[in-house]
């Protein structure tokens, strides 16, 4: 065991290193397609976190992203430099989090889906109407001192951690708890899982490191509004991408995310399917939903299993 | 009688129109094996989900070594000393033997960590005669192994009281035979034992007292053989035609 | 005294609309334990149905409901038998997987509509869409009059179904206890399929009538959904009187709050997402109903 963890530990690093020096030999546009990977990566692994984990599916995670995009924003205008930001919006989204956690984790499953719905679409709405926010059309920030080479070191060293970090959980106490409640809460319970406290521990560290991820966000496009971080597609592609790719495993929100960075830009550059994102998307999840719920992980380890069987019996 | 170690007062706990549990009252001395019995559908499991925490009760009050107990979460009752195992058993399917033992022992109140926290788990898996299953998936253990399993889990909480309910539901003779020892070893070892059963012969030897409900009611109360005697629980179980004979 | 009266009116009128959309989605819950996401679509599908009805064939909306409840029955029909009735069943409790499935429908939808009707937002002018009558003293569009006729109407054709027919009665049976129904001899497929037709149908019709009231684009009834939800959790799933009173309730909060505070209407969203979470976080002392359901969801 101890060699597989040295091999990730490596890998890991010489992920993060060829990150590190990437700026160096690939040019802008391609750096932008990894910047959105990574984000998309740090998006999706954190919200395994509590989805995955432990089996709480929210569909209003762009709460998070937005108060560490305006949070980044509002101090930033304030005079305050861009970095120090970071950390403040991290842990407002994990305090907000906490907030909106306790009245909603009473609810069980699918109810708790359609609170978290609802908390999204009204931060959203509070948001647009607060005038010191810029109301619905958003802020700028500060002009000067955006770094692309820092921010995008910044985010892709987040993305790696995050896949550490996963990695960490679900080798921990911690992550075994997670996996009792997300199998069976009441007995979990019955042998002295706290799970409401631990259900809000994960959601907070979720979303603080969305939060985190949304001060960037606001950092690399220099601009933040309720339609951009707020938007409730956004928070679709947040569950989208782990569910598609294997929901509740470490690479499976990985996969997702490259997956759907891949078929952001195909999108993109073929005009006519500009407009079918909504239908790619909805047919994707239909189509996980019916056949593999397991994801794209899912898929290849039934595949694999089946192909290893029939070998064993030819032989 | 010793301090009880647990005490229950008048416990009453109605759903809706539906009153499942009658003012019952009843303590438990330490070390003692205190048997539940009753025809189905008497509040057996009812009045265990109050004790644990499961069920919030309508009226009265639960103590453990004189403490309020009634109104506290599951976990915090756990955290206390008092667990149960589950009628239909609640494995985590997903995880293996040692894993599911291993929440026990993490989260219970023992909050065993690293290699104390193995030794711990090896332990009572030799107790419950699961060391062998150790690696194995919980989905792909038997029916008793099940039942070991549930009550392996709350051992590790370190318990003081361990409620069994119905643990021999589903065995054959021997299974049951070897159940029956466990629960005595378990009671040697220092535990205070409360079991539900339908099994009469095996609530015979092993309880010290047992307590008869019927509709919620406590009929008859006492040693085994006299509390059996009783005309009330004899009408119980055999007196009323539209009751089959819970034997 | 007029104001007090104005929130009333207002507030029945509005009850009417949102017990019609509610009950779509209370009955597919109720009688499969599926949280139909695309219902906030097909709301919207129903909107823009009678929009085409209307610009096209010059149909008026209320009278395009002829065309628009069997259409979305059988729709709804269909959707069960290709999609829905594919779908694991997790037995009595609400599963994961098919919440996420009918989003994806729902997806889906959104983009349908896009296609067909371009992301411009639509409205629907008739000749009495800007007329008002003066109702006790209240002065009331006629269009919101309307709706109120054609909800309370299929309200009480609803109610009949539900107590008088066999179907109905059927259903009743299956959401109060799944496991005796099917003993009975109910036919849980066959049934499963008439419950999804009707919650689409309802959901079609609601959009109809919310078309003569509200502009829309294809984002158009996630809001609504909401509404939705919140009302079910109020009023609980097993009567139409429930739903109505539930609709009811969370129509008066709105206006009530419209009027009396200074709360800007920008904000009623979040004020039924509010009201949903105090509901849940609160109820365990409310109305006998609520808190049975209540402790029902609270103990999967």
């Amino acid at each position: 065991m101890t060699s597989k963890k040295a091999l990730e530990a490596t890998g890991l690093l010489a992920v993060a290193v060829a990150l590190f020096f990437a700026p160096s030999f690939l040019e802008r546009g391609t750096l932008n397609d990894v910047w959105s990977v990574a984000l998309a990566v740090v998006l999706a692994s954190s919200w395994n976190l509590l989805g995955g984990f432990a089996g709480q599916v929210s569909i209003g995670y762009s709460a998070f992203l937005g108060i560490g995009a305006y949070t980044t924003v509002l101090l930033a205008l304030n005079g305050t430099p861009p970095v120090l930001t970071l950390p403040l919006g991290a842990l407002l989204a994990a305090a907000f989090s906490v907030i909106i956690g306790y009245p909603t984790f009473r609810l069980r499953g699918p109810y708790f889906t359609i609170a978290t719905i609802g908390v999204g679409e009204a931060v959203r709405v509070v948001a647009s109407s607060l005038s010191f926010a810029g109301g619905a059309s958003g802020l700028r920030m500060p002009a000067g001192s955006f770094d692309f080479e820092s921010n995008f070191r910044a985010m892709t060293l987040l993305a790696v951690a995050l896949v550490w970090i996963a990695l960490a959980v679900s080798r921990s106490a911690f992550g075994s708890a997670l996996a009792a409640v997300k199998q069976d809460i009441d007995a979990a319970e019955a042998l002295g899982v706290n799970s409401t406290r631990l259900k809000v521990t994960v959601h907070a560290l979720s979303a603080a490191l969305v939060g985190l991820a949304g001060g960037l966000f606001a950092i690399n496009f220099q601009y933040v509004s309720p339609g951009s971080v707020f938007d409730f597609r956004l928070s679709l592609t947040i569950v989208l991408m782990p569910i598609v790719g294997g929901v509740g495993t470490v690479a499976g929100p990985v996969l997702g995310a490259i997956l759907f960075g891949w078929l952001q830009l195909k999108l993109l550059e073929i005009p006519a399917l500009l407009d079918s994102s909504l239908f790619v998307y909805g047919a994707l999840l239909i189509a996980v939903m019916l056949f593999e719920p397991k994801g794209l992980l899912g898929l290849v380890r039934r595949l694999s299993a089946r192909r290893l069987r029939r070998f064993y019996v030819d032989a | 009688m010793p301090e009880p170690v647990v005490a229950v007062r008048a416990l009453t706990k109605r759903f809706g129109g539906l009153v499942a549990v009658k003012s019952v009252s009843f303590e438990v001395a330490p070390g003692e094996i205190f048997g539940v019995i009753g025809p189905n559908g008497a509040g057996k499991t009812t009045l265990f989900s109050c004790l644990t925490g499961a069920q919030r009760p309508t009226s009265g009050s639960v103590h453990l070594r004189g403490a309020r107990l009634d109104g506290l979460p599951v976990w915090a009752v756990a955290h206390r000393g008092l667990v149960r195992t589950h009628q239909i058993v609640r494995p985590f399917r997903e995880m293996s033997v040692a894993d599911n033992v291993a929440i026990g022992a993490r989260f219970g109140r023992g909050h065993r960590r690293g290699a104390d926290e193995r030794g711990r788990i090896q332990e009572i898996l030799a107790r419950t005669g699961l060391a062998a299953r150790a690696g194995s998936l919980a989905a792909t253990l038997t029916l008793g192994e099940l039942k070991r399993l549930e009550i392996a889990r709350a051992l590790a909480t370190e318990p003081d009281v361990l409620c069994l309910d119905e643990i021999m539901g589903g065995l054959n003779p021997a299974e049951i035979n070897a159940a029956m020892a466990l629960v005595r070893a378990l009671r040697d070892s220092g535990l205070t034992i409360l079991l539900i059963e339908h099994h009469v012969h095996a609530v015979v030897g092993l309880s010290d007292r047992i307590l008869v409900l019927n509709f919620g009611e406590t009929i008859a109360a006492g040693r085994p053989e006299e509390a059996l005697r009783d005309p009330a629980v004899v009408a119980a179980y055999f007196g009323d035609t539209r009751e089959e004979a819970a034997v | 005294m007029q104001q007090v009266l104005d929130v009333l009116i207002n507030s029945l009128l509005a009850a009417g609309l949102y017990a019609t959309m509610a009950y779509g989605l209370a009955v597919i819950y109720g009688v499969m334990r599926i949280i139909n996401l695309a219902h906030a679509g097909i709301m919207m599908l129903g909107a823009y149905a009678t929009f085409t009805l209307f610009t096209h064939f010059a149909i008026d909306p209320f009278l395009s409901v002829i065309f628009v409840v069997p259409l979305f029955f059988a729709g709804g029909v269909a959707l069960y038998r290709t999609v829905v009735r594919r779908l694991p069943r997790s037995g009595s409790t609400p599963s994961m997987e098919s919440l996420l499935l009918l989003f994806g429908v729902w997806l889906v939808l959104q983009n349908l509509a896009y296609v067909l009707w371009s992301g411009d937002t639509q409205s629907i002018l008739t000749s009495y869409t800007l007329r008002s009558v003066s109702l006790l003293g209240v002065r009331v569009g006629v269009p919101s009059l309307g709706v109120f006729g054609m909800s309370a109407l299929s309200l009480l054709v609803l109610e009949f179904v539900l107590h008088r027919t066999y179907l109905g009665k059927a259903i009743r049976a299956v959401t109060q206890n799944r496991d005796a129904a099917l003993l009975s001899g109910v036919d849980a497929d066959r049934i499963s399929a008439v419950a999804f037709g009707i919650g689409t149908a309802f959901a079609g019709l609601a959009g109809s009538l919310l078309s003569t009231l509200f502009a829309f684009t294809p984002d158009f009834g996630r809001s609504f959904l909401l509404k939705a939800f919140c009302i079910i959790v109020l009023g609980g799933l097993e009567s139409v009187t429930g739903v109505a009173a539930g609709a009811f309730v969370l129509a008066l909060l709105e206006n009530g709050t419209a009027a009396f505070t200074t709360v800007p209407t920008s904000l009623q969203d979040a004020l039924s997402f509010t009201l949903l979470v105090v509901t849940l976080v609160v109820l365990p002392h409310g109305l006998p109903e609520l808190s049975r359901l209540v402790r029902d969801r609270g103990r999967a």
